[in-house]
Parts: C-alpha cells; structure tokens; sequence
C-alpha cells in the first residue's frame, strides 16, 4: 500500500471512531436529549431516507435506469425484518428489548432482509434489464404494486390448512396481515430493536460503501454504459451484468432501508402494506432527483429534505388554522396536497436545475490530482487552467 | 493471431447485407476493407465484434470460435474497435474514457473498491500510469482532466484509437480513421497506424474510404460490393482489378483516366 493511501485508511479509521462513539452514545442518551419521541422518529426516520435515497441512486443516478417501484424492495426488507424479529424476540424470551440483544436479532433482520430484497431485485431485474428504455420502469411499477396488493389482499380461512405449495404460501402470506399490516406475533407489535447506534451508523457505513461504488472502477464502468452501451460492450463491460448488478445493489440497499424502517425504534410496531405504496415509490425518486441524480451526497441530502417536508406538512395539518378550516371544509387533506407541492418543486427544479441541486457533483468532492510531473514541456501549464471552453 | 472469416453471411429481413465473405487477416498484418458506400464494411466489423451475429459461416480469431461470445467477451478476446461515427463516453473525462477500458485487466473487483484493499489502489495506481502513457503517444495529455467532448474532431478520433489500445488488442478495427482529415493529418494517420503495429504488435483492419490511406498503409485489400466479394489482393492488384473499377466508377471504364487518388471517395462521406 502506498503512503497516501496508508494516510487514507488511517483517516478514515479516524473518522469511523469517531461515529461509533457517536452512535453508540446517541443510542443511550438520545432519549435524554430529545425528549419528544415524535421528533427522534423523525430523525431517524430521516436516516433510514437517506439508505433509500442512495439505494436509488445507484440504479436511477448511476446506472442511468429509471426504476419506479423501489417501494416494493423497501417493503420487502421491511416485512421480512418485521417477520424475523417478532420470532427471534419470541425465542430469546420476549421482555424489553435490549441494547445488547439489538447485536443478535439486527444484524440477522437485515441480512434477511437485503437477501430477500436481492434475491426479488434479481428476480426482477435479469429479464427487465436486458431490454431498453422505458421497460425498468413499467416492470419496476408493476412488481412494487403486485408485492403489495399480495399482502394487502392474502386472505386464508385457515392460515395453517394443509395442501399443496400454492395453499402454504397462501396461508404464509395472510399471515401477514393483510390490509391492517404486520403487528408481530399475536399482534403484540413487532420488537423496535434497531436504535440510534443501529440506524445512524448503518446510514454512514453505506453512505461510505456508496461513495465508493461511485468512484469504484465499477462505478466508472457503469457511467460509461450510461453514455453509450455499444461502445462500453466494444471495451469489454457487459452491459447486461452491469446493470443487473447495479440494480440487485439497489434492491439490497432498499431492503436494508425497508428492514431498518420496520424495527426502528420510537418507529410504529406495525408493517402495513400502504406503507409501500407509489407515493413511496415516487418520494424514493424525488429524494434522487431533487439531491441530483448521480450524487451520493446529493441523494443524502435530499432523504433528508423530503423526511422533514413530510413531517412539516403534517405539522401544520395539526395547528389551529388548518384545523379550523378544516372544519368548515369537509376532505382537506394537507398530506394530499403533498404530492402538488412536491410536483411544483420538480418542475421549478427543472426549469432552474434541471439536474438537481448537486448535479453529479459531490460535497466534499476532492478536486482532481494535478497531473504527474514529468520530462514533458507540458506540465508548465497550471493544471486548472482550462484548455478548452465548452460550448 | 490470424482473423478468419468463411462463407460469412448476414441479413437484415429480406436484404443481404453481407453474403458468403471470407478473407484472413494473418498476424502483424495491416488489412484494408473497402467498397463503395452500404457495401457492407462496417456490417462486417459489427460481425467480427458481436454487435450483430453472422446467420452463415464462422468467423474465427486464433482457435477460438466467436460466434457464441457477445461483444464483451469478443473485447476480452483481445479485439478492439473504433466506431464510424465516434462513440465516446461523453460525461466522462479524457482519462476516464481510457481507464473504463482497462476494466477487463483488473485483478481489484468491486467488492476489493469497496473495501479499499490494497490490490485496488495498486490496480488504479497502475492502470493510470498506463493510461497516461497511452495519452502521451497519442498527444492527449494535456487534455486528460476535460470531458472528452470537449475535444476537437480529430483528438476524438485519436482518443478513439488510444482508448481501444487500453485493451491490449491483438487485433485492432479502424473504422474510418481518416474522415474529416486533410491531406497532410491522412499522411500522419499512415505513420500512426505502422508505428502501432509494429509498436504493439498487433494486426490493423481498416475500413477506409481515403485511398490515401488505404493504398498507402494496407498490405492486403478486400474489396467489397453489395455485400460480396469482388476482388481481393495487394493495392496494385486491387486498384487494377477490372471489378473494382467497374464498382467504383460505373461500367464505363473510359473514365478510369480521370480517376485519382482517393477522388472518386470524395463524393460521399456516410457509408458502408
């Protein structure tokens, strides 16, 4: 290893301990620091955003496809972590949940749940994937919606009837729920293990692990195809495995997301089909969008956006004023109109930015290396200074 | 390693596009594929590299079958190509342009780049250094950091050619490396093509329509019309060839008088 990159590592141990003691601190004295539970949700909330934004990104940013049904691997990790905690809770003993079990029952939820995730993303994505153009996205839409009027809508007389395979997975899945979500086992709420040291920590770790895929080999292999698939093939990379593999990266991603979301703490006990509707889907890629398609930061920043927004417009549903008209108007909904001010942001978006508010640029983004110094007369030119003006 | 075509065919539906062609590009040869416009020269590199797959004939490099392989595969086999109308990866740099090509030669994968082993700093390390010395023989280095289509005409095709040279071909496809030149850049490009062969140690094919440089460069020239095959030889052979005068310039072989270099090519730049 050369030093630079010996100095590298060694940062970057640096700055990784810092958040561990960080994270594990929060973990123990968030609750001291904020007392309002509705805004640690948020917060958190916030965070496992920002793991759905950068899943996203890898696939609609980087890959240049445009998925929009990646609620349908949020919900997937989501009800398969849900499913895996309640029955790990169960066979350790149920009582409170601990810091110290958190260590046994998260990391086997999210495991499972970016497995399941990837497994389905490759389900989906081999075939789609070899077509072009718009087909990511109707595929993408379908399966979100399929997955979730599946559970919404499994119903078995008797979950535990014996027959053949189609019958078990029938009564599998209307154990689920159906309509009125996951509630844990005999609906006592599914365990919310996965605290402040959990949800903040894994937000840095793949926020660290997606700045990397970006400015990977891999990373830079994937823009090339974004630009031109038949000159990328000419080169050597195969067009059909990159993208495949990029998107089962996003589906892990979203399921790790959707995994963290359903056992968060001061997070809902239940896992409810709705939850994993289009209008997350479409949240998903206004995260993207709005932070700059390609931007691992960008999107960071843009989970962060969106979370809040959504917390505002519900803030300001429950003042007085809101409250009083709606009184006088039967069916104002602020959370509807929602939708309208996130479409009115998209469209100023792009009139003014039309690629986002970071572009593909990134915060703390190193400038390029000067050039190498070298018996050439070349390199008496200042390296920044622009040889060419583009048109 | 020698290319060879055998009865190769191809249809588009109901057009031939190219039908039973064969010829064989032996090592360190520099080969000149030509023929007036749509007959067929670029469909043959788009054969050789996979882009559209032969319905008749083999093609085959060395001992190695490529009909099953798919573009990436051919790429790995060590055949690179340029493009007739320049393919490069715009929002990437000049640099970047080269170092996806090496992707194939990298022992790091992206498990070793997320995790930052050692081996993938090596990896970069020495594909850099490799790329920056492709841009200095091909003059682009001072434009490494720019976006490649920021670059003029003719660096682009130059980048073309450098980035196809990361593969570490064996076989190396021009197609129409000298569009757009003048006479004296056309001069240039048959000094480049030879020092690359005899550099690098590979084989050139050429799809050209500057008989400057075809004339002037290839060792060996296959003459194609309508998809098929009308003659095959050295330049002199070729440009004395009875057909391929007729294919060029119509029956009327009274007007081969007025032919000069290159002239009769001159009247469309689009083809094959």
């Amino acid at each position: 290893m050369s030093r630079s990159a010996k100095k590298r590592s060694s940062k970057l141990s640096l700055v990784g301990l810092g958040v561990l003691v960080v994270v594990v601190l929060l973990d123990f004295f968030l609750k001291a620091i904020i007392p309002d539970s509705s805004i640690r949700q948020l917060l958190m909330l916030a965070a496992c955003n920002v793991l759905v934004a950068l899943s996203l990104n890898v696939i609609n940013g980087m890959a240049g496809q445009f998925s929009i049904g990646h609620a349908g691997f949020i919900g997937i990790g989501g009800y398969t972590s849900a499913v895996m905690a309640s029955h790990l809770h169960a066979s350790l003993g149920g009582g409170e949940p601990t810091f110290a079990r958190s260590f046994i029952v998260v990391p086997v939820c999210l495991a499972a749940s970016a497995g399941m995730a990837g497994v389905f993303g490759l389900f989906v994505g081999l075939p789609s994937l070899r077509l072009r153009g718009d087909y990511l996205a109707i595929v993408t839409l379908g399966f979100a919606e399929i997955f979730r009027l599946v559970i919404a809508t499994a119903q078995a007389s008797d979950p535990t009837a014996k027959g053949g395979l189609l019958t078990k997975i029938g009564g599998a899945l209307s154990s689920l729920g159906g309509q009125n979500g996951y509630q844990g086992i005999a609906n006592q709420g599914v365990p919310l293990y996965a605290g402040p040291f959990w949800v903040f920590g894994l937000a840095f770790v793949l926020g660290v692990i997606a700045w990397r895929i970006k400015f990977s080999g891999w990373g830079r292999a994937l823009r090339a195809l974004r630009e031109d698939e038949i000159a990328g093939a000419a080169v050597g990379i195969d067009p059909t495995r990159y993208k495949v593999t990029s998107f089962v990266i996003a589906a892990v991603g979203a399921g790790i997301a959707g995994g963290l979301m359903a056992i968060m703490r001061d997070g809902t006990p239940t896992v409810n089909p709705d939850n994993y509707n289009f209008a997350a889907s479409f949240d998903a890629i206004t995260m993207v969008i709005l932070g700059g398609s390609g931007s691992v930061t960008g999107s960071a920043i843009g989970g962060v956006f969106i979370t809040f927004t959504i917390k505002a417009i519900e803030l300001l549903q429950n003042t007085g004023v809101v409250q009083d008209l709606r009184r006088s108007i039967e069916g104002l909904d602020l959370n509807a109109l929602r939708m309208i001010i996130y479409a009115m942001v998209l469209v100023a978006l792009m009139i003014l930015r039309p690629e986002g508010l970071l572009g593909e640029r990134e915060l703390f983004q190193k400038r390029p290396p000067p050039k190498p110094k070298g018996p050439t007369k070349n390199t008496a030119a200042p390296p920044d200074t622009p040889a060419t003006v583009k048109a | 390693m020698e290319l060879v075509l055998q009865h190769v065919s191809k249809n588009f539906g109901g057009l031939r596009a190219v039908g039973d062609v064969g010829f064989t590009v032996k090592k360190n040869a520099i080969f000149g594929l030509i023929g007036p416009n749509g007959a067929g020269k670029t469909t043959v590199f788009n054969l050789i590299t996979g882009v559209y797959k032969h319905d008749e004939g083999t093609i085959r490099f060395g001992d190695k079958d490529l009909a099953p392989l798919k573009p990436a595969q051919i790429a790995a086999v060590g055949i690179a190509r340029t493009f007739q109308n320049i393919r490069l990866f715009s929002q990437l740099t000049v640099l970047e342009n080269l170092l996806v090509a090496c992707e194939l030669q990298k022992r790091a994968h992206l498990a070793a780049a997320v995790l930052r082993l050692p081996v993938h700093y090596e990896d970069e390390e020495a594909m850099t250094e490799r790329a920056r010395e492709l841009l200095r023989v091909f003059d682009l280095e001072d434009v490494a950091e720019e976006p490649s289509t920021s670059l003029p005409y003719g660096n682009q095709r130059r980048l073309e050619i450098a980035r196809a040279m990361m593969l570490k071909p064996k076989l190396l496809l021009l197609d129409e490396p000298a569009a757009g030149m003048n006479y004296g850049e056309a001069e240039g490009l048959k000094t480049q093509i030879r020092w690359l062969r005899d550099t690098f140690d590979l084989s050139v094919v050429l799809v050209e329509h500057n008989m400057q440089v075809v004339m002037g460069v290839c060792e060996d020239i296959h003459v194609l019309d309508h998809g098929e095959t009308i003659a095959h030889g050295t330049p002199d052979e070729v440009r004395q060839h009875p057909k391929v005068l007729a294919a060029y310039l119509g029956e009327d072989e009274s007007e081969t008088e007025a032919r000069s270099e290159g002239a009769p090519f001159r009247s469309d730049s689009k083809g094959a």
